[in-house]
């Protein structure tokens, strides 16, 4: 039996352990039920990746499909480009407001929400601040179009009533105004779906540690810092990265609102690489910027998961 | 060996990016047989709601005519088609008809050989050629080849509000500071004098346009639009800034314009808010319709006035044809032509001509003024004794350049640049196109 038993075990290995190059063989063997996955993944994902910094490295005309090598010129273009400058300020603002808003915000939202009694205005409040998400970024930049509109857009008028004119701006044709007029509306519409995404996760919280809480004589605010923050912490960091990437992707809501003007001011990454890349035929500039729009959301990405899985540990 | 994988990968991964390969020249055989089956793809520029129905219906006469056929259109407006032609380029995937202006747009087609030439069948002696207006047919000759099938006539005009002016006691100024002080009365007189929406910036680079004709010689104008032998140094450029800095503080809302839409604007003259609103003759028959508030009978137009003490040439005006490219990538070029015989034909042009198109057909015979609105009809007298046509800035120029003016003119207006600093990044864009 033992000798039967020592030839079972294939050529070469007298301790019962399979060769490596069978072992080898068998896990290639069993990758075949995730190589189609695979393989699309690395066609429609890394592939464009890896070709994208290739063609940042060429000066490319679409109309001739003529290729130059230029090596890093584009890279160097991109330091002295004073509208990458812009860009970067402003995805960094849009960043920073939504984390404020759409995040921290809507986090304390939903724990006032999630703290009513009453079922029905629990309802009733969710579905209020989830509506605008459900808007069309393309209709909702026209509604704020009205509503920011020099003279008889209903934000002057307000502002007129409150005896406030002076504070009135063109706030989508004024270099200084123009970007956070748009990251305004871009809360209006983003906040609600926050909102909701930690109301899911307010509730899943037992509510045995709020009971518990509250027999220990700590009131609403000390429930929401010492239960609800530390039980949604996971739900934080998850949206503070899907925040920070979005906001170095955003694209429709300047496009719709400004399409980056007046004179580039709202210009952010993503408008600015189609501009060269489809008003300016500059593809080869397009991919470079394209290739800053990955480092920024990589580096953004890899630090907040670092941060989170580091207070995870420490906890 | 290392690095011979490495430079294969390099090479497979930028052909890919690069899009395949290079479409090739192809002219138009006027021999060809037209087989009447297959589908064609048209992309035009008549996305707005006004428009859309012209080329939907003559697909479907062309269509019922011809039971083979299959046409797909792609209908654009003014913005989108911009993006939507250099994507499709991009993708290699042109439509068989494309929509196309004159001037470096058309040129890029031109030179990427993505255009059929049209010599063959619409060039100097053909029957085609001859159905149609010949500078209209000219604009679109690159390297003495014909690349354009030209649509309808375009120029720009001071559309305005004859009520208006009769409020105001003004008659139609005569040149610039005419103008000024017509908007002073306009102004006291209770009226928005010049409605204006540079929101999208081209509305701003028209009028610099103009003024451009009027205030740089025409042989300076077109050296600059080449970057290999642009300059920017001529006076007039800073003037026709000046001149339009003049224009937006007396005239319009000023800096507010930038965050005004060019609808916006139209819709002032048409509501009668507004006195005046620069546009192209085809917008004639949307600024005054049956249903606004403008009658058409109330609609008068002038050329924008020019300043008195201009170096440039005062009979210029700024417009161009606008027309159809045939891609050289189309699988049936004989029945992309047939398509377009159709819908140049004479009786189609009165349609175009009509409200509520309202856009000036370049068909010889395509315009009826029995059923055409009168100023479309005097518009295209005007554009007949126009000196020459100075093409938009915004499509004769090289796109960085006209990135250039579409951005400096918005700073300018918004009082972010001085019009020197705006003709000096001009000059930087020209060179860095070189």
């Amino acid at each position: 039996m033992k000798g039967a038993a020592g030839t079972s075990t294939g050529p070469g290995r007298a301790d019962g352990a399979p060769h490596p190059i069978r072992r080898g063989l068998g896990a290639l063997w069993s990758l075949r039920w995730v190589a189609v996955a695979l393989g699309i993944v690395g066609w429609f994902v890394y592939f464009p990746i890896l070709n994208n910094f290739v063609v940042s490295t060429t000066r490319h005309d679409i109309f001739t499909g003529e290729v130059a090598q230029i090596g890093l010129d584009n890279y160097r273009r991109l330091i002295a480009d004073p509208v990458i400058a812009t860009a970067l300020w402003n995805n960094t603002a849009y960043a920073l407001l939504s984390i404020l808003f759409q995040v921290f915000g809507a986090f304390w939202l939903a724990a006032i929400v999630e703290g009513l009694r009453s079922d029905r205005w629990r309802s009733i409040w969710r579905a209020v601040y989830f509506i605008p998400s459900a808007i069309s970024t393309t209709v909702t930049g026209l509604l704020f179009y009205f509503i920011y509109q020099p003279g008889i857009g209903i934000l002057d008028g307000l502002l007129t009533e409150l005896g406030l004119e002076h504070l009135s701006r063109v706030w989508l044709g004024e270099s200084s105004t123009a970007i956070y007029a748009i990251i305004a509306m871009s809360q209006w519409q983003g906040f609600g779906y926050s909102t909701l995404l930690f109301s899911v996760a307010i509730q899943k919280i037992p509510q045995e540690l709020y009971d518990a809480a509250r027999m220990d004589g700590a009131g609403s605010l000390r429930q929401v810092w010492s239960i609800t923050m530390p039980m949604t912490r996971e739900m934080t960091g998850m949206m503070i990265i899907v925040t920070v990437t979005g906001a170095f992707q955003v694209f429709n809501e300047v496009m719709v609102m400004t399409a980056g003007g007046p004179n580039n001011s709202s210009q952010v990454l993503g408008t600015w690489l189609f501009e060269q890349g489809f008003n300016q035929n500059d593809m080869g500039y397009a991919a470079a910027i394209g290739s800053l729009i990955f480092g920024v959301t990589m580096l953004c990405g890899v630090a907040q998961l670092w941060y989170t899985r580091h207070r995870r540990v420490l906890a | 060996m290392k690095r011979s994988l490495l430079t294969a990968i390099l090479a497979v991964t930028t052909t890919l990016g690069a899009g395949g390969a290079i479409a090739q020249t192809l002219i138009a055989d006027p021999a060809a047989l037209v087989t009447h089956e297959g589908t064609l793809k048209v992309m035009t520029k008549f996305g707005m709601q006004r428009l859309a129905p012209y080329f939907a219906d003559l697909a479907k006469a062309y269509e019922a005519a011809h039971p083979g056929v299959t046409i797909e259109l792609i209908q654009e407006d003014d913005d989108s088609i911009k993006s939507k032609s250099k994507t499709l380029v991009a993708a290699n995937a042109m439509p068989d008809i494309f929509f196309s202006w004159t001037g470096t747009w058309g040129g890029n087609f031109v030179r990427g050989a993505r255009a059929v030439d049209l010599t063959p069948v619409i060039g100097p002696g053909t029957e085609w050629g001859k159905a149609l207006s010949p500078a209209a047919v000219d604009a679109f000759v690159y390297d003495g080849k014909n690349y354009g099938i030209p649509l309808y006539l375009d120029a720009k005009f001071m559309g305005f509000s004859k009520p208006a002016f009769e409020k105001a006691g003004i008659e139609v100024p005569t040149d610039l500071d005419a103008l000024l002080v017509a908007c002073d009365q306009l102004r006291a007189a209770g009226y928005t004098p010049i409605a204006i929406g540079n929101k999208e910036p081209w509305v701003g680079v028209h009028y610099i346009g103009q003024l451009l004709a009027y205030n740089v010689p025409r042989n300076v104008l077109e050296a600059d639009f080449e970057p290999a032998t642009a300059t920017y140094d001529d006076p007039g450029y800073v003037a026709a800034l000046e001149q339009f800095g003049q224009i937006a503080d007396r005239c319009t809302v000023g800096k507010a314009m930038n965050g005004i839409s060019y609808q916006t604007a139209i819709q002032e003259l048409s509501d009668g808010k507004a006195a005046m609103y620069y546009q192209e003759i085809i917008e004639f028959d949307n600024a005054a319709s049956a249903t606004t508030t403008l009658k058409p009978e109330e609609f008068g137009f002038f050329r924008l006035p020019a300043p008195a003490d201009a170096k440039g040439d005062a009979e210029a005006l700024e417009g161009a044809p606008e027309g159809y490219m045939i891609s050289s990538a189309s699988e049936n070029v004989a029945l992309a032509l047939d398509f377009m015989r159709f819908v140049t034909k004479p009786e189609n042009g009165k349609i175009l001509s009509a409200p509520p198109y309202g856009q000036p057909s370049a068909v010889v015979g395509g315009a009826d003024a029995a059923t055409m609105n009168p100023s479309v009809v005097g518009g295209l007298d005007d554009i007949a004794q126009a000196s020459y046509l100075i093409q938009w800035l915004d499509t004769v120029n090289h796109p960085r350049v006209a990135s250039a003016w579409l951005s400096g003119i918005q700073a300018y207006v918004g009082g972010d640049m001085s019009a020197e600093a705006v003709v000096a990044s001009v000059r930087a864009a020209a060179e860095a196109a070189k």
